[in-house]
């Protein structure tokens, strides 16, 4: 006969509903309206936000080209991971695709060359400095898939 | 039409990164919330809880000291833990299926990919104040149930039936959500 284990199934007050006013009320159309103004007033700091995850991003690789090691590498896979995110709500799509690919070597190979993470870093720098956004652009997608390739190549290796 | 009191919510968002922090607490605020809380880390958000008592979560996943998942672990199981019933909403940039699993696994109640959108946040507080997911207490797991649709057509042995609050014994299967 298989073990058995006890299973407790069971509903906490809802005091959210409680507190917010009820069921079914939802947002009020105004405050929809704000939340996109606010968001749209905000984008006009989304460069010098990217720009500060760039440099960030710019700090961890020099930190692990002076001194590599995992701890070095956990601080560039985090700084790359953020920009991932980031890029992506900052409306760099292209950005994020490549800090993606940067993810992806760092944590998934057993060793990771300098010259493919600064490929990446610099890569990254260019479509910032140049406001390349478009995902549809032949050279940047072409950049992108280099990258992409060379990562699957070094885990398949 | 007048909306949800949004304005009576406490929330605590939890991110290391300062921008992104700034973009989430600007939509709640928009929205109506007024009493923000900020962490920057697992550890922070914990000494914040005990003091502000906030009513949601909006986590990120990768930081330093305690993580989004560390912390939402600490919050469901530790004897200590604030509110083991606060809901968690996980904002991060992890979307792979392991990634989501683990989160749900640790305890979160909703994901949030990035990009941040208003919409889709919106989206996410509406699901945790009208949709509460029962909670569910096994010898490994505790925190909101992890199931999104039910199988109508099961009718076998473990077949889990609607209730307030009860206990059922059922077969142990190794690493089946519960």
């Amino acid at each position: 006969m298989k073990q058995q284990k006890p299973i407790e199934i069971f509903t906490p007050p809802n005091i959210l509903k409680a507190k917010v006013g009820g069921s079914g009320v939802g947002l009020d159309s105004a405050a929809l309206k704000r939340a996109e103004a606010a968001m749209e007033e905000l984008k006009t700091e989304f460069a010098d936000w990217m720009n500060a995850d760039i440099e960030a991003l710019g700090k961890c690789r020099d930190a692990y080209a002076k001194q590599p090691g995992e701890k070095a590498k956990g601080h560039l896979f985090r700084a790359s991971h953020d920009l991932k995110g980031q890029a992506l709500t900052f409306e760099h799509p292209v950005v994020a695709r490549m800090a993606a690919s940067l993810c992806k070597l760092l944590d998934g190979s057993p060793n990771t060359p300098l010259l493919l993470i600064d490929a990446h870093v610099n890569a990254i720098r260019i479509l910032v400095r140049q406001n390349v956004r478009d995902v549809s652009d032949p050279t940047t997608n072409a950049v992108a898939a280099e990258l992409e390739a060379q990562v699957r190549e070094l885990q398949a290796a | 039409m007048s909306g949800y009191r949004f304005d009576r919510l406490k929330v605590l968002v939890v991110d290391d990164n300062q921008h992104m922090r700034k973009l989430v607490v600007a939509i709640l605020q928009a929205f109506g919330v007024t009493q923000i809380s900020e962490a920057s880390n697992g550890m922070r958000a914990l000494a914040v809880m005990s003091e502000e008592n906030p009513d949601a979560i909006v986590l990120d996943w990768m930081m330093d000291e305690m993580n989004g998942i560390e912390f939402t672990k600490e919050v469901r199981n530790s004897p200590t833990s604030p509110n083991p019933y606060v809901p968690i909403i996980m904002l991060t940039g992890h979307t792979s299926t392991d990634c989501v699993q683990q989160a749900r696994d640790a305890g979160i109640n909703e994901f949030l990919a990035k990009p941040v959108s208003v919409k889709a946040m919106l989206a996410r507080l509406t699901a945790v104040i009208e949709y509460p997911r029962p909670f569910i207490r096994t010898p490994t797991y505790f925190g909101p149930c992890r199931r999104r649709r039910t199988n109508e057509d099961y009718t076998g042995p473990e077949r889990r039936t609607d209730g307030s609050s009860e206990t059922m014994w059922v077969t142990a299967k190794s690493g089946e959500a519960l």
